[in-house]
């Protein structure tokens, strides 16, 4: 077994996919039509192209349970997940320049530094930098 | 630490007066913040421990290639060998060796997609033996070295022809 997809859910997945290519800066790797007007569409890091999937869930729309899973994340400020950057003070830098909201400034901890963004999709994401 | 930090916040709620309240609602903590500052104090309040294992760490990023061993650096820090093994793999979650060889992996993957030859890159990144940078290439990958140079190599192609 292998672990190369991992999915995060959305409200709407043309949002996602536009925040997530054009301020992030994953790429589209797969994008199939599936019922509904939906898709299975899966983004990949520009610098890792072979590496896990991002697949972008709209199941907060049609299982009540991840809504509000969803929705407790949020109001607690805990990331869904996080991703890897190089420096996480220049990314976020970057991303206030792109009018993305931060509810945790770059900040130290022990052998990391990392901060936390509003991914405007439903989702607090994190960055990190191994120090 | 957190505990008295929490109690502290609910005194001042009670102590401020009600035009400060609403600046108050809006800078308040998160649940995650809250969270987060009490692993900060529990586990990562050393930071002397912190300082050595993370200089390790960069001593190893900037010196992968040469003949690393735990001798050498527990001696750049001044620390006991055992003591320093114990730190890093406390703090970062795997021991030194283990996390020179994860980055020796990646470097070589690095070199062969650039068209460094397999016994070149095996050399450049500080393997002392084909042998066993071959066998733990594809142990870590799945693939030998030059396995994964002629799917890169492909790869390039397909890139440039598409």
């Amino acid at each position: 077994m292998k672990v190369t997809l991992i999915s995060i859910p959305v409200r709407d997945q043309e949002k996602a996919v536009q925040f997530y290519t054009k301020k992030l800066g994953f790429i589209i790797k797969k994008d199939a039509p599936l019922e509904g007007g939906h898709r299975w569409v899966t983004l990949v890091s520009a610098a890792w192209q072979d590496g896990p999937e991002l697949l972008l869930e709209p199941a907060p729309n049609h299982f009540e349970p991840c809504k509000v899973f969803q929705d407790a994340l949020m109001e607690a400020g805990i990331p869904w997940t996080q991703f890897d950057v190089d420096n996480v003070d220049a990314e976020y830098e970057r991303l206030v320049g792109l009018d993305v909201e931060f509810s945790v400034q770059p900040t130290k901890m022990g052998t990391v530094k990392f901060a936390v963004f509003n991914d405007t999709c439903g989702n607090n994401i994190q960055i990190i930098e191994t120090l | 630490m957190a505990s008295n930090g929490k109690h502290s916040f609910f005194i001042f709620m009670e102590t401020i007066s009600p035009q400060h309240d609403h600046h108050l609602k809006l800078t308040r903590m998160t649940l995650y913040e809250e969270k987060i500052n009490h692993i900060k104090n529990s586990c990562y309040s050393n930071d002397k421990q912190l300082k050595t294992v993370i200089a390790t760490r960069n001593f190893i990023d900037k010196n992968f290639d040469k003949d690393l061993n735990l001798n050498l650096l527990s001696d750049v820090r001044f620390t006991s060998k055992y003591h320093l093994q114990r730190l890093f793999k406390r703090y970062y979650g795997l021991t030194p060796k283990q996390y020179i060889i994860d980055k020796r992996i990646q470097k070589s993957k690095e070199y062969l997609k650039n068209g460094l030859k397999v016994t070149e890159t095996c050399f450049a990144v500080g393997f002392e033996s084909l042998g066993s940078f071959s066998k733990l290439f594809k142990t870590k990958t799945g693939k030998s070295p030059s396995e994964f140079q002629k799917e890169q190599v492909s790869i390039n192609k397909l890139n440039s022809e598409y």
